[in-house]
């Protein structure tokens, strides 16, 4: 087991590297028009020398595509992450250390939220502001916030039960400082773990957001709008779905790989 | 018996601010109603006395008395879209998606225990990476993308099956399963992930039981105790994560039914969401949340009925 934990580990390290650095680097090296330029001439194209991943249906090139979506998906998904965090980690925390009342009226709210699936808040939230890409930012990080709150409440509570909180507080540590030394620093890797998961589930949301047309908006190069385009023309050009697709999956696969070993190096329950 | 009326007390509670929250969401959407139905160019004196008789004027508190009133007393309203009632839409269209929860199901469960025992019993050898492998191709790749695979392989160069549409289970069940076969496919695929991990563990669990010592001491055949002895034991742990993925399930629908143009609940959703029809969209979403919420309620309590180690207390 060992052996196939460290060798799943590298390869999430590599693909999560791979699709970090293309993210980071394919703006600065492929201009932004070569994914928005239409060369009639070379429509749906098959992977050749001029196009190395073949064209799109209106001749764009696929590879300048999908290298550039890669910004577009990790950039939501790590705002969108983020947000999730800023707003559910104070929810949790607050939850989970003050117990009682406080936590009772949390909880269920947020298992009254847990009822609408993640999906679907997220749609729902970016229909409403009307889809755009600071809205998809919202729509996703709004829905991810109960699932982040929740998973950080049961840390809080079981953190709250140790012993060292136990001398802390018997040695007269005020709340705030015992939330941000002792609670804080132990919720940590529990909240790594869940925000890399997260983060795959992000890439996810906003592929499915902007394929049904409710997320990214035309002419930005995004994986879900890509593979919503390659769908009349499937039978003919089925790279252009095959492109992003495989994009996607790279993506979410190193991003599962890496969150599977950092809950086994990091839970302290899957230890 | 104090349990199950906390247990509905609840129930009603979560239900109460689901409908909250699905009002409040709707209710931030810039424009209304009013000048849903008349338009952006409309003139303004019209478009308020629209308002005015929509109610639309009132104060939040007393529409959503107004709205809520009329989903406990079945007055569901009408689609602003498909110009019909509100209630008898959705029921049809959840029997739609019944038939592809229920088949999904089916499927993903079929696929996964037997690969999750498989690879429970091989413990870290290659067939249980194989079936990490699988799990995890299958949690990676996104059923959409997953979806139009299977047409492009099935309808596509196969033709064997329907890429798209829908068929009433009532007129015609064959052709309603093969409508909904590959859409629920595409789901399962998803799905099965979990499942087959969490058969895995709780069957490793299980395997390292006294029991099943005893039961190979006593001579049983290998596939009588992992079958009968074993599995039966691990299957509670599958069936509540199964339960908990409904809500899930219902997230995708949306997606996958709109790329099959299969007319269920998660279609009739995504066409809300995309024209902006506000009443239906409040319908939808307050459905599909209690549906989740009830459901996950049910398994909890099955699991409990199934599993006398967990009391009702």
């Amino acid at each position: 087991m060992r052996k196939f934990l460290s060798t799943k580990a590298l390869i999430g390290l590599a693909l999560v590297l791979l699709v970090v650095g293309i993210a980071v680097l394919a703006p600065l090296f492929i201009p932004p028009e070569r994914a928005t330029q239409m060369v009639m001439t070379a429509r749906l194209q098959p992977p050749s020398f001029d196009f190395l991943l073949g064209t799109d249906q209106l001749g764009r090139d696929l590879f300048a595509r999908v290298m550039l979506g890669a910004q577009t998906s990790l950039t939501i998904a790590i705002l969108a992450v983020g947000m999730s965090i800023v707003l559910g980690l104070p929810l949790g925390i607050i939850s989970g250390y003050y117990g009682g009342r406080v936590d009772n009226v949390l909880m269920r709210l947020i298992d009254a939220l847990l009822s609408f699936p993640i999906l679907l808040l997220a749609l729902t939230i970016s229909a409403v502001l009307g889809p755009n890409l600071q809205n998809t930012i919202i729509a996703i990080g709004v829905a991810f916030t109960p699932f982040l709150a929740r998973i950080v409440r049961g840390e809080a509570l079981r953190i709250v039960q140790m012993p060292y909180v136990e001398a802390a507080r018997s040695a007269g540590t005020r709340d705030g400082l015992m939330i941000v030394r002792h609670i804080l620093p132990n919720v940590m890797p529990a909240l790594i773990v869940q925000a890399t998961i997260s983060l795959a589930f992000a890439v996810l949301a906003e592929a499915a957001l902007s394929f049904l047309g409710l997320g990214t908006q035309p002419p930005q190069a995004s994986w879900g709008l890509m593979i919503q385009a390659s769908r009349q023309f499937l039978d003919l050009a089925p790279w252009t779905a095959l492109v992003p697709g495989t994009a996607l999956a790279i993506t979410i696969l190193g991003l599962n790989l890496l969150g599977d070993v950092l809950r086994d190096v990091l839970d302290p329950r899957a230890r | 018996m104090v349990y199950i009326v906390n247990r509905l007390l609840l129930v009603v509670l979560t239900l109460f601010i689901i409908s909250i929250v699905t009002f409040g969401i709707t209710n931030i959407l810039p424009g209304d109603v009013a000048m849903m139905i008349m338009g952006t160019q409309s003139n303004p004196e019209a478009l308020e006395g629209l308002r005015e008789s929509l109610g639309l004027n009132d104060p939040l508190i007393v529409q959503y008395g107004r709205w809520i009133g009329g989903v406990l007393t079945g007055q569901w309203g009408e689609s602003l879209l498909f110009n019909e009632p509100i209630a008898p839409l959705i029921s049809q269209k959840m029997l739609a998606s019944g038939l592809i929860v229920v088949m999904t199901m089916v499927m993903a469960l079929a696929l996964a225990i037997p690969l999750g025992v498989w690879a429970a019993r091989h413990r870290d050898r290659w067939q249980d990476t194989t079936s990490s492998t699988a799990a995890l191709l299958g949690l990676s790749l996104p059923d959409f993308f997953i979806g139009i695979m299977l047409i492009l392989l099935f309808a596509a160069y196969l033709g064997w099956l329907p890429s798209s549409g829908f068929v009433d289970p009532t007129e015609d069940f064959l052709g309603a399963v093969r409508h909904a076969f590959l859409p629920s496919l595409a789901l399962a695929l998803g799905l099965m992930a979990h499942l087959t991990r969490m058969t895995r563990s709780a069957m490793i669990g299980i395997l390292n039981q006294e029991f099943i010592r005893v039961a190979r001491a006593k001579g049983l055949p290998e596939r009588t105790v992992v079958w009968h002895y074993a599995l039966p034991n691990a299957i509670g742990p599958v069936m509540t994560v199964a339960g908990l993925q409904i809500g899930f399930l219902f997230g995708s629908i949306i997606v996958i039914e709109s790329l099959f143009s299969y007319t269920g609940m998660g279609w009739l959703t995504y066409q809300a969401l995309l024209n902006r029809d506000v009443p239906l969209i409040q319908s939808t979403v307050f459905v599909i949340a209690a549906v989740v919420m009830l459901v996950n309620l049910a398994v909890d309590l099955l699991y409990r009925v199934i599993d006398p180690r967990i009391r009702l207390g």
